[in-house]
């Protein structure tokens, strides 16, 4: 396989140029795969038989949450990248995923919320899956407090690095902790080895909207490394090419 | 500089700051009052909450210890002489949260009879709780000592390490919460402290050399 691509991601240029075809597209691809799944899901997919409509939340609590968690892992790989290769890149894919990825815990948290009210009678209860994914948004809120406050951006990076690296080594830990100590939330909706519990009418909506979100949350972060890519290159000749010649 | 030298002056020094060891102790003492004060002075609540309590004043007078830990070394220049020295950074860490454990830890299971008595632990408990501590703080150490090598360099850190470090200690508050729960209930709790072990372990391999890469990038 040829890994060139892979090595090129390393240029902060010729990921400008890259993202800038790419990002587009995965934001309005999401979009429309999102508009897909959520319009099926909430219109078109069977009720569910035990808790009726009150199900369809799924259509976006299920795919926040897998995301959030995604991303937090996607910045801990990062972490690691930025610490053993010192890849450019990889601080400025934390930098702009973390927020990201907060939005995504905190979305699940809420939606969570208001799923759970109906159908276990009250907003919040100290369960597992409850408790780790709020304690992944403190995580989140970490690594971006850190990175506001540090304003050398060296060494920014680096304690960003190695806070990811070290949430994500903690992320399992806290999850089976938690676990094993209090449990009322449903096991996992997706799993990659096993065939759906559920029927695929209501399963495939879900498919759509996970996948959108993947795709426009990636497409976000393409943009938001893009900024960042250009404030950090700001005295490089290419930069100042690109801003004369397409503006900002 | 060597190792032992270090470990020696290390420990010198912080017999003679006899104050910061006290204001931890105190600070640990003080996070206990304050449930039965605000919460709940009966019985009935405080003996089943009693190891809850004490081990969210541990980890919260841990975080106060560890806090300040590279603060004198880094405002002295001490730290710029770990890098200059050419020993491995890491094992310096290492020795200095280790002293830095043995001086807040061995005060603190003093108090602590003391302490479960006022919350009415029961006795046979008493042993679950000062095993736990022994077995878990060394992860609360190893883990904070990343956050204060991170936050050295900032003037006011103190706020943002316990944002970066609290949620890390979650797992060793529910472990060592759930052994002693489980000693109140006359359960096996063989099982818990063997997490907490093996949570300290890790954490005793990892935790230094990511203090250490923050050293090198607060110092510079």
């Amino acid at each position: 396989m040829n890994w060139t691509w892979f090595h090129k991601l390393g240029s902060p240029k010729w990921f400008y140029q890259w993202a800038s075809n790419w990002g587009g597209r995965c934001v309005y691809l999401g979009l429309a795969l999102m508009a897909i799944g959520i319009i099926w899901g909430l219109m078109f997919a069977p009720a569910d038989y035990q808790q009726g409509n009150s199900f369809r939340i799924i259509y976006i609590h299920v795919p926040v949450a897998v995301l959030a968690q995604s991303c937090y892992l996607g910045m801990g790989i990062a972490g690691f990248v930025a610490l053993v290769w010192q890849m450019k890149l990889a601080p400025v894919f934390i930098k702009a995923v973390a927020p990201v990825g907060a939005v995504m815990a905190f979305i699940a948290l809420l939606s969570g919320a208001i799923w759970g009210k109906p159908t276990w009678g009250t907003w919040w209860v100290w369960d597992a899956r409850l408790t780790s994914v709020l304690v992944l948004f403190l995580l989140y809120m970490g690594v971006i407090a850190i990175q506001n406050a540090l304003d050398d951006p060296i060494f920014a990076d680096k304690a960003v690095a190695v806070v990811s690296l070290v949430g994500v080594i903690n992320l399992p830990i806290i999850k089976y902790s938690v676990e094993w100590w209090n449990t009322l939330h449903q096991p996992a909706t997706f799993k990659l080895t096993e065939k759906p519990s559920m029927p695929m009418e209501m399963w495939l909506p879900l498919l759509f909207s996970a996948l959108g979100l993947y795709l426009f949350a990636a497409g976000v972060a393409m943009w938001r490394m893009q900024n960042e890519v250009l404030l950090r290159e700001r005295k490089a000749n290419w930069v100042k090419k690109e801003v004369l010649n397409h503006g900002v | 500089m060597n190792y032992r030298s270090f470990f020696k002056a290390e420990w010198l020094s912080l017999l003679r700051r006899k104050q910061d060891t006290l204001n931890a102790l105190l600070f640990f003492v003080m996070v206990i009052i304050l449930f039965p004060l605000g919460v709940d002075p009966s019985s009935e609540f405080l003996a089943p909450a009693a190891g809850g309590i004490i081990w969210c004043a541990t980890a919260l007078s841990v975080l106060m210890a560890v806090e300040g830990m590279y603060k004198e070394d880094f405002n002295d220049g001490s730290l710029e002489q770990w890098l200059t020295s050419g020993l491995s950074i890491t094992y310096l860490v290492f020795l200095k949260v280790l002293v830095q454990w043995l001086m807040v830890i061995v005060p603190l299971l003093i108090v602590l009879p003391l302490l479960a008595q006022m919350l009415f632990l029961p006795f046979s408990a008493l042993w679950v709780v000062m095993t736990s501590i022994l077995l878990g703080t060394p992860a609360l150490f190893f883990i904070g000592s990343i956050g204060a090598a991170l936050t050295v360099s900032l003037r006011r850190g103190a706020v943002l390490m316990l944002l970066l470090i609290l949620p890390l200690y979650i797992p060793v508050i529910i472990f060592a919460t759930g052994a002693v729960r489980a000693a109140q209930l006359d359960m096996n709790y063989s099982g818990q402290l063997a997490i907490l072990a093996a949570i300290s372990l890790v954490a005793l391999a990892l935790s230094p050399i990511m203090a250490a890469i923050s050293i090198r990038a607060s110092v510079n």
